[in-house]
Formats: structure tokens, C-alpha cells, sequence
């Protein structure tokens, strides 16, 4: 408590002597450290190995970043309701953590370009009956709260009028969930999805259709005002794809194919 | 039940988790301590009406969750002051405050026990406020209060399971980390709570046993 | 003053679905008391039967329920009991997890409180001709209740405190899941959780002063 107070006078007197306009770019570069939020119940974006050190797509994409700044990275576990608050608090610079590029978001963070693509799918007990994502209606279903699914799925049970929307705090808790049969069905992307039916951690879970939702572009963020930041970021996802990283990692991390495409046909930027 | 993918590294690393609940608590316990009897005092002594602004706000860290305490301190001092302020420092002085507003009870109840005519009696003898305090008051007052405050010591450990939502990776928080990878909720579980109580319960055993003895006499 | 825009705007406009959040978090509060009690009582009859199980069950629920923090039994009995396909609502779940804690210390509370009731009374009354669930029921329990009238009025504002818990097992209707909600949508925390703060307190003082005008209504003699 004492030191943190006296940090905060040497914070507050240090704020009021040095009038210098760096910005986070620059504080990141000087510091040597680049802090990102990872999410790590999210496989294969994000998991931990057997030391439970952090590994998945995030982890080296901000490890590459943190390399391009020539700085250390640092993984800071967090969870999908927490990112946005811990970058707001300043507790990390970045969140590479598959961040959905909703409007809502942008009132409060800056997003980069997209640096991933999720389709979703609807996975469900092995239990329930159902064919098609429509048998979701009337059903108890659940995502992680405050996610893209999580609001598009509340939207359609709001909108069907019958059955129940549950929003649990991670992803793990999500699938733990429905694997133990207390959700029908939950909405998860098609990486994330197949990567836990295969893993086997999760019995009794199968995957059902696709959600009919528009491709779930995903960016990085970082505070709303640090443009140095976001421009170097764009540059860094462009040279990404350009030299080949990106379909390097989404090998790696997702598998064989075709890497999911950044381009959004029919519009400027 | 017991065939579990469970390794050494996974107990080292809740053992980490547990270390860091007990740091927690003991920072929380120590600084909230001191204050607690600071307050505590100063409301004896000043009088109910005196005290009523201080009364007020140690009152507040009693009426709204400690979650929400967490959330809100964290937001104040990140994001709206700007401060870079570690989880652990927010986690640490908002468990301080809420062990004070506690423990600032339990020392005002402690004081009031000693009977005024003991105290009377001390001050005439010629004893000044200071020496009426450390002879008179604080060895009678800290055997009527010693057992709640060890209650209160359990029940600011347990409470800190809470600090995860500021980003500490604590002991239930290490536990579900490790529920993600293993899938055995179950199992875990057990293994956290079993932590919690084979540290509170021998004391909580002890705490009572006082209560027991001192209030005999 | 701060570098920081407020928008209370954006948090007041939520105020109505918060103000809904309260009356759960009451209900869930006022039931899970409803629950303990009656728990509390048959746990201290368990524990005065000279029953070894049944005082054991006694012992072990108090012991688990005291040794043991809120968010975990609340955590486990949606997960826990879920691992054994007892699948319960988010709501059900919280309940059942603050009941559960409840109990326990109630009758921790019961138990102190029989220590002050004189052994003489409950033989005055066998004496009497009354069985010894009669006096129980009639010269005991009332008493009991009356001298842990105190610890359960706090604990009443212990179980309002922990309906914050729910939002682990998936709870968004109660103030808590209600503004965690809301936070995890437009990222106002701060002033959302400090209209949930305010909201909370006048809950916990509106509790703490009934309680206090009920003690003086039902104790005046």
C-alpha cells in the first residue's frame, strides 16, 4: 500500500514535470515489455501446454508483434468479459484476442484491420435432438458473455420468445457446461468448436450446423486514441499475410486449408 | 477417481495459486489490523455523534459486495485516474479497507466491554489516557475480541477468492485455469476446497476454543 | 479533472433493468433466508439428538459452509452437481449455494444462542407433561430465535452481498448479473457499478433498519 501510494505522487508529480507527447508506441518501445491480453480457455487461439504456459494462434501472433516492436512480450491471461476492461485500466497495451469489430466496441477501443476471420458453428449436447441451428429455439442455450455469439444468441432467443439464454463468465465454463448436459446448445467459432470435440475434454459434445451469421471478423484493439499504435498494428497484419506468417501460423494452429480470408468483398477499406 | 492427468506442475502450480491467496490475506489482515484499531479507537473515543462521517464510510465497505468494492476501486484508480496500478495493489487496499470497517467494529466492541469503573479507577490511580490504554484496556479488550478477529482473519482469506475479477491469479482462480486444460472439474474442486478448509478450520477450531476458555472466568 | 469522459447518461438509461436486478437479488435473498433458517433448525435438532450420523451431518455442513468460501460453494453446486447430471438453473444454483451457506452459520448462531437458554427450562417443561419436541417447539425455539435475532438480521445482508456470486454460474438477472451485463456490452464499469454500489447500499440499510423496527415491534415487553 505505502509504495503504491508513493508511486502515485511520483506519478502524479512526473505527470505535471514532463509535458513530452509519447504515446503508448513509444512507451511500449521504451519499456521493452509489450503486454497483450490473451485469452486462453479459447483453443486453438489460445490454451495452455502441460507446464500450462501459454500457447495457441494469439500467443505467437503477439509474440511476432512484440518481435516486429523489438520489445519482450508478456501474456496476460484474461478472460472474453475482462479484455476490454483490462486494456481500459492499463493493465496491458494491446489485446490480441480475437476481438470481434463491433460498433458497440468502437465507442469505447480502436480497432486495427481484421486479423482472422471466425465462421461459428452451433454445437450441441450429443443428447438433444437437432439438425439445423433453427432447432435452437425453445432450447437452454448459453455462450460466453459479452461475446459476439453471446449477443447475437440473446438477440434470437429475445427474439423467438421461448427457451433461455445463459451467459457464463468463460469459455471453458461454456463447454463444461454443455458437455455436463446443463446447456442444449451453445454458439462457439468453428475453430475453437472442433478443437474442443477433438480433444476429447469435453464428451458428449457434437457439432450441429453452421450459425448463419456474417463472417466474425476479428481485430486487434488497443486504447481508442493511439493512432502511432493502431496505424504500426495495420501495418504489421498486412505484412502478416504478405510474407506469409499468417497461413505459416494458421497451419500450425488450425490445420490444413485454406486460411480464412481478411478481404470484405464489394467495399473501400 | 483418482486416475488423473494431474502432474507435479499442476500441483506446483496451484501451489502457487494458494501461496498468493495467503499473501493476499496476510497484507489485507496486517494492514487492515492497524487501521481497524485506529478506527476503532478514534470512534470510542470522539463519540457516536463525532464519528458519524467516519462511521458512514466504514459502513459503506459493509453494505456492498466486495466484488463490486473490487471492480469499482479498480475502475477508479486505472481508468479514471489514469494510474498504472498493479491488480495485486488494488486487490490488497480494497481487502485492507474491508478488513478495517470490520475490525474497527470488533476493536469499539472490545474497548466497551472493559467496564468504565475499571478505567476510572486506573485513571485515578494517577494512570495517564496512554498507559489506561496499554495496561487497562488492551489486555481485557483483546481477550473479548481476539476470537471474532481471527473469525474476521478467515473470512478475509476465503473472501479473497474474489480478487481474480482484478486480474490475481489466486487459489480458486489457478484451480479453474487448470479445469480448462484437465477437464476434471470434479476432482480440482475438491482439491481447492480441501485447501481452504484445512487452513481455516484448525484455526477457526482454535479461535472457538479461546472464546471458550476466556469466557469461563 | 479526470482524463476520463463519464457517461452516466449511457449507465442511467439501464437504471430500470437494474432496479428489476434489485428485486431478484431481494427475492433470492429473502427465500435463501426462508431456507437457511428452517435448515438451521433441523441441522441443530440433528446436532441435539444425540444421533452420532445425524450430528455428524450437522458438524459437517457447518464446518464446510464456514470453512469455505461463498464463491466455491456456490461454483460447486452448479458444477459440482452438474458432474453428477444434477443440472440446475443459474437461479436455482445461486439460491441453493447461499441457502447452503446460510445453514451453516445459522446454526452456528443456534448454537451459541442455546448455550444462553437455561437447561432448567426444557426440564421444567418435560415436567409439565410436554414431549420433548413440544417443548422444544414452544419454550425453546422461540427464545432461540429472539437471541440470534441479531446474527441473522446480518446475515440476511451477508446473503444480499452474496447474490453478487451469481454471475459465475451464468446469473444475469439479479443487479449483479444484471450490470455485469450491461458492463460486458458498453464497457461503462465505472458507472455502472457505482449506480450498482448505490442501489446495493440502500438495499442492505432498507434491510438493517425493518429488521431493527421488527425486533422492537416483536421484542417489547
Amino acid at each position: 500500500m505505502k509504495t503504491s501510494f508513493f508511486a502515485f505522487s511520483l506519478l502524479a508529480v512526473s505527470a505535471v514535470a514532463m509535458p513530452a507527447q509519447a504515446d503508448k508506441l513509444d512507451d511500449i518501445i521504451a519499456s521493452g515489455t509489450l503486454r497483450c491480453a490473451v485469452v486462453l480457455d479459447f483453443p486453438p487461439m489460445g490454451s495452455r501446454d502441460e507446464n500450462n504456459n501459454p500457447i495457441g494462434f494469439d500467443v505467437d501472433y503477439c509474440n511476432d508483434l512484440a518481435a516486429a516492436l523489438g520489445v519482450k512480450a508478456e501474456i496476460v491471461e484474461t478472460t472474453f468479459p475482462e479484455r476490454i476492461p483490462s486494456l481500459m485500466s492499463g493493465r496491458v497495451d494491446v489485446a490480441v484476442a480475437s476481438t470481434s469489430d463491433t460498433l458497440e466496441r468502437a465507442k469505447t477501443v480502436g480497432f486495427t484491420i481484421p486479423y482472422y476471420s471466425f465462421e461459428n458453428a452451433v454445437v450441441a449436447n450429443e443428447k438433444v435432438e437437432m439438425a439445423t441451428w433453427e432447432d435452437m429455439k425453445g432450447k437452454v442455450v448459453g455462450a460466453t458473455a459479452g461475446t459476439y455469439e453471446a449477443i447475437w444468441l440473446e438477440g434470437k432467443v429475445k427474439e423467438w420468445g421461448v427457451g433461455e439464454f445463459r451467459p457464463y463468465q468463460t469459455q471453458a465454463d461454456v463447454f463444461l457446461a454443455l458437455s455436463q448436459g446443463q446447456l442444449d446448445a451453445t454458439v462457439a467459432t468453428v475453430e475453437v468448436s472442433e478443437a474442443n470435440v477433438k480433444s476429447g475434454n469435453f464428451p458428449g459434445i457434437k457439432i450441429v450446423d453452421k450459425a448463419p451469421m456474417v463472417p466474425d471478423y476479428v481485430a486487434l484493439i488497443t486504447l481508442r486514441e493511439e493512432y502511432g499504435l493502431i496505424n504500426y498494428m495495420n501495418l504489421f497484419i498486412n505484412q502478416q499475410v504478405r510474407t506469409g506468417r499468417y497461413a505459416e501460423l494458421y497451419k500450425k494452429w488450425v490445420g490444413d486449408g485454406e486460411p480464412a480470408s481478411l478481404i470484405v468483398e464489394g467495399v473501400y477499406r | 477417481m483418482f486416475d488423473t492427468a494431474l502432474t507435479t506442475n499442476d500441483l506446483i502450480f496451484l501451489a502457487k495459486g494458494a501461496g498468493m491467496t495467503l499473501i493476499v490475506t496476510a497484507i489485507s489482515v496486517f494492514f487492515g489490523t492497524i487501521l481497524g484499531i485506529i478506527f476503532g479507537v478514534i470512534r470510542y473515543q470522539i463519540g457516536p455523534w463525532w464519528a458519524a462521517p467516519l462511521t458512514f464510510v466504514l459502513d459503506i465497505f459493509r453494505s456492498i459486495p466486495l466484488l463490486i468494492q473490487l471492480v469499482l476501486a479498480n475502475a477508479f484508480v486505472t481508468t479514471v485516474l489514469g494510474f498504472r496500478v498493479s491488480g495485486f495493489a488494488v486487490a490488497c487496499g480494497v481487502l485492507s479497507l474491508y478488513t478495517a470497517a470490520y475490525c474497527a467494529e470488533i476493536v469499539r466492541g472490545g474497548i466497551e466491554a472493559v467496564p468504565q469503573t475499571l478505567r476510572r479507577a486506573a485513571r485515578s490511580l494517577g494512570m495517564t489516557w496512554g498507559q489506561d490504554m496499554t495496561s487497562i484496556v488492551l489486555p481485557l479488550a483483546t481477550r473479548v475480541a481476539l476470537p471474532s478477529w481471527i473469525g474476521l482473519a478467515l473470512g478475509v482469506m476465503k473472501d479473497s477468492a474474489l480478487v481474480y475479477i482484478v486480474q490475481v491469479v489466486e487459489l480458486l482462480k489457478s484451480t479453474q485455469i487448470l479445469i480448462t486444460r484437465l477437464q476434471e472439474p470434479l476432482f480440482l474442486l475438491m482439491i481447492c476446497g480441501l485447501f481452504y478448509f484445512l487452513i481455516s478450520f484448525p484455526i477457526a477450531r482454535f479461535g472457538s476454543y479461546l472464546e471458550k476458555r476466556w469466557s469461563n472466568d | 479533472m479526470f482524463n476520463y469522459n463519464f457517461r452516466w447518461n449511457q449507465a442511467l438509461n439501464s437504471l430500470p433493468d437494474m432496479l428489476q436486478g434489485a428485486l431478484v437479488t431481494m427475492e433470492i435473498a429473502i427465500l435463501s433466508m426462508v431456507i437457511g433458517i428452517s435448515v438451521a433448525i433441523v441441522l441443530t435438532l440433528f446436532r441435539l439428538s444425540g444421533n452420532r450420523i445425524l450430528s455428524a451431518i450437522s458438524a459437517t455442513w457447518v464446518e464446510i459452509a464456514r470453512n469455505t468460501p461463498a464463491l466455491f460453494q456456490i461454483y460447486m453446486v452448479h458444477f459440482g452437481l452438474g458432474g453428477f447430471g444434477v443440472h440446475l438453473s443459474p437461479y436455482l444454483s445461486l439460491l441453493i449455494g447461499i441457502a447452503f451457506n446460510n445453514a451453516g452459520y445459522l446454526t452456528e448462531n443456534f448454537r451459541g444462542a442455546l448455550k444462553a437458554i437455561p437447561d432448567t427450562q426444557t426440564r421444567a417443561a418435560r415436567s409439565l407433561g410436554m414431549s420433548s419436541i413440544q417443548a422444544f417447539q414452544s419454550v425453546i425455539l422461540p427464545q432461540m430465535l429472539r437471541i440470534s435475532f441479531l446474527p441473522m438480521t446480518n446475515q440476511m445482508v451477508w446473503a444480499i452481498l452474496m447474490t453478487s456470486l451469481g454471475a459465475v454460474v451464468a446469473m444475469n438477472t439479479d443487479l449483479y448479473g444484471v450490470t455485469s451485463d450491461l458492463n460486458a456490452r458498453t464497457f461503462r464499469t465505472f458507472e455502472l457499478f457505482a449506480i450498482a454500489a448505490v442501489i446495493f447500499y440502500v438495499i442492505t440499510k432498507v434491510i438493517t433498519l425493518s429488521a431493527r423496527l421488527l425486533a422492537a415491534r416483536l421484542f417489547r415487553y
